[in-house]
């Protein structure tokens, strides 16, 4: 851990010894992660492994039960939050089936901030198919989003993340059910918000290979963090196994709890369910 | 002072009588000269405008059963206005309308009910808590929950139709300013919340606005009619509409053609105008689904998704 570039400007988003608690049992323990502005961070980590938790607490909608989350610079769901970051979610999943939107009216909901959510009719179109452009999804903008291909609907759900003035995007699976071509494109569109536009992305994936080829850190988060650096050192499944098995013997200062928690319990599942998703 | 509703009718009034010459059938007509028919026109049509609206974010919402579920809710509120002798019947049953559509926000918010379970727990137990209510204090009072419910369109006197008017113009105004932040919540909420929108509020705000309206449209036209006006056109315009704001146009105007067809027909062949409204509103649903079907087997190339 810690062997991160470390750009000169204030991180935009500061994770400090987080643990999150569901049902009794920690999800994830004593997290830590800093993420600096122009940054592509992606989080890999078997299922149930709390990246989703992770991400729902940075959005603010899990309350951690220990540690402290800042987001350009104020805690989650405050003012300074908000208008900074936007959330992409599974958009295959979470578009209503029984709506009929066009991508334009999709992409143009993403210019709502808390100031001018109520100000009817004002819609900046430019904005809106400028976001549309930047996805190559110009040629579409009229269609109804529950007619795209799944991929073309993840690009507008992107785009309307873009639309605004968020300068995170946080990202949960976008690659989810896309054949390997849309995969590629959308990573490479990701890439260009980075170096282009200055964007910082976290992005939560099963896809190993494909954040080893485009993330610029790599996180491997298993109830705890066990690597966190660039793509080029992300340690095979072998290397994450004897990590870990380290780990719970020698218990470093980081994993007090890990030791007595994990025990035995962990030493075969783990490795397989990364092996299943680098295959994928 | 003259009220909304009175206002507009004087508006519309000589543009009607000056179409009625050119209108078919026999009783017909009348709905466009007499004075109390006429008013019986423009109130439909403002409950469709608005209906319309709502009705497109019900749906989307998943809420299309609340307009039953609320008209359910309100005979409770009736009930104890009956009891406690010298309450008024209106403010009661909106009182009882807004409790119970806040409840019932309130329980799908927190994940611990579904929307359709919320709903009809309310609405039974509210239905129920009324006939008991009665029965037990009414002291000879015989509950009408028939006539309640299904109110009669035929009758709209000036003042309902000032309230219909007034309310629904604050109703529109409210849909209006939340329209962008109503699509946001219902497309993704939790975009919408780190995007900075108050989902909940939002959320609560129109749960309140459906229960004030539905109250209101239940006195005056019946429930029966108000839910067909709510769901009918919504779910006909989703069929031909390519996006949410046409969906709500085309509701607009389907629920217009079934307020016009359906008195029509009720005054020719001389059965309830709100029944018939219902019935032509699902009729139009039909025709349009089938016509859809039919047309996507013939024409391959029309309608077709990409790819």
């Amino acid at each position: 851990m810690g062997d991160v570039a470390q750009s000169s400007s204030d991180p935009i988003l500061e994770v400090e010894n987080v643990t999150v608690r569901r049902n009794k049992t920690d999800v994830i323990r004593d997290v830590n992660l800093v993420i600096h502005p122009g940054e592509f961070v992606g989080v890999v980590g078997p299922n149930g492994g709390g990246k989703s938790t992770l991400m729902q607490t940075v959005l603010g909608i899990l309350r951690p039960v220990s540690g402290r989350i800042k987001l350009a610079g104020g805690p989650p769901n405050s003012r300074q939050a908000f208008g900074k970051m936007a959330w992409v979610s599974q958009a295959a999943a979470h578009i209503p089936k029984n709506i009929r939107l066009t991508v334009r009216e999709l992409v143009s909901l993403g210019l709502l901030n808390h100031n001018n959510w109520f100000i009817p009719g004002r819609s900046t179109s430019a904005q809106t198919d400028k976001a549309i452009a930047m996805v190559g999804l110009s040629h579409l903008a009229d269609r109804d989003v529950n007619n795209l291909s799944g991929g073309e609907r993840q690009r507008a759900v992107i785009a309307r993340a873009l639309a605004g003035e968020a300068e995170f995007l946080l990202l949960d699976e976008p690659m989810v059910g896309m054949d390997r071509a849309s995969r590629q494109s959308l990573l490479q569109l990701l890439d260009n918000f980075c170096h282009e536009h200055n964007k910082t992305i976290l992005m939560i994936s099963h896809d190993v290979a494909a954040m080893r080829q485009t993330a610029h850190r790599m996180v491997y988060l298993e109830e705890q963090i066990w690597f966190d650096g660039p793509p080029p050192s992300f340690p095979s499944v072998e290397e994450i196994a004897s990590l870990r098995g380290i780990q719970d013997v020698h218990g470093g200062h980081h994993y007090d709890h890990a030791a007595e928690h994990c025990g035995g319990a962990d030493h075969a599942t783990p490795p397989q369910v990364v092996v299943q998703k680098e295959a994928e | 002072m003259m009220g909304l509703g009175v206002w507009l009718h004087e508006l519309v009034s000589p543009a009607m009588e000056a179409i009625a010459p050119y209108l078919p059938g026999d009783v017909f007509p009348f709905f466009f000269t007499l004075d109390m028919f006429q008013r019986v026109l423009v109130a439909s049509f403002v409950i469709t405008v608005i209906a319309g609206v709502l009705g497109s974010f019900l749906l989307i919402r998943n809420m299309a059963l609340i307009g039953d579920g609320i008209a359910h809710v309100t005979f409770g509120g009736v009930a104890v206005s009956m009891v406690l002798a010298g309450v008024p019947t209106l403010p009661m049953a909106t009182f009882f309308a807004v409790v119970a559509a806040v409840l019932i926000f309130e329980l799908q918010d927190r994940g611990l009910l579904e929307g359709d379970t919320a709903i009809a727990i309310m609405m039974t137990g509210a239905l129920a808590f009324g006939l008991v209510a009665l029965r037990i204090w009414g002291e000879g009072i015989t509950a009408n929950v028939e006539r309640f419910l299904y109110g009669n369109v035929l009758f709209v006197d000036d003042a309902s139709l000032d309230w219909i008017c007034t309310v629904g113009l604050v109703a529109l105004l409210l849909l209006g300013a939340m329209y962008k932040g109503l699509l946001a919540a219902a497309v993704d909420p939790v975009a919408a919340r780190v995007q900075g929108i108050p989902v909940r509020a939002i959320g609560l705000t129109f749960s309140i606005v459906t229960a004030v309206v539905v109250v209101l449209m239940v006195k005056i036209i019946g429930a029966l009619l108000v839910t067909a006006l709510l769901v009918s056109p919504a779910a006909t315009a989703q069929q031909v509409g390519k996006s949410f704001r046409s969906c709500v146009l085309w509701s607009q105007f389907f629920g217009l053609m079934s307020v016009l067809i359906g008195i029509y027909l009720s005054a020719e062949e001389d059965t309830g105008a709100g029944a018939m409204i219902a019935l032509v509103a699902a009729v139009i649903f039909l025709v349009v689904v089938v016509s859809k079907s039919i047309a996507v087997r013939l024409g391959p190339a029309v309608n077709q998704r990409t790819q």
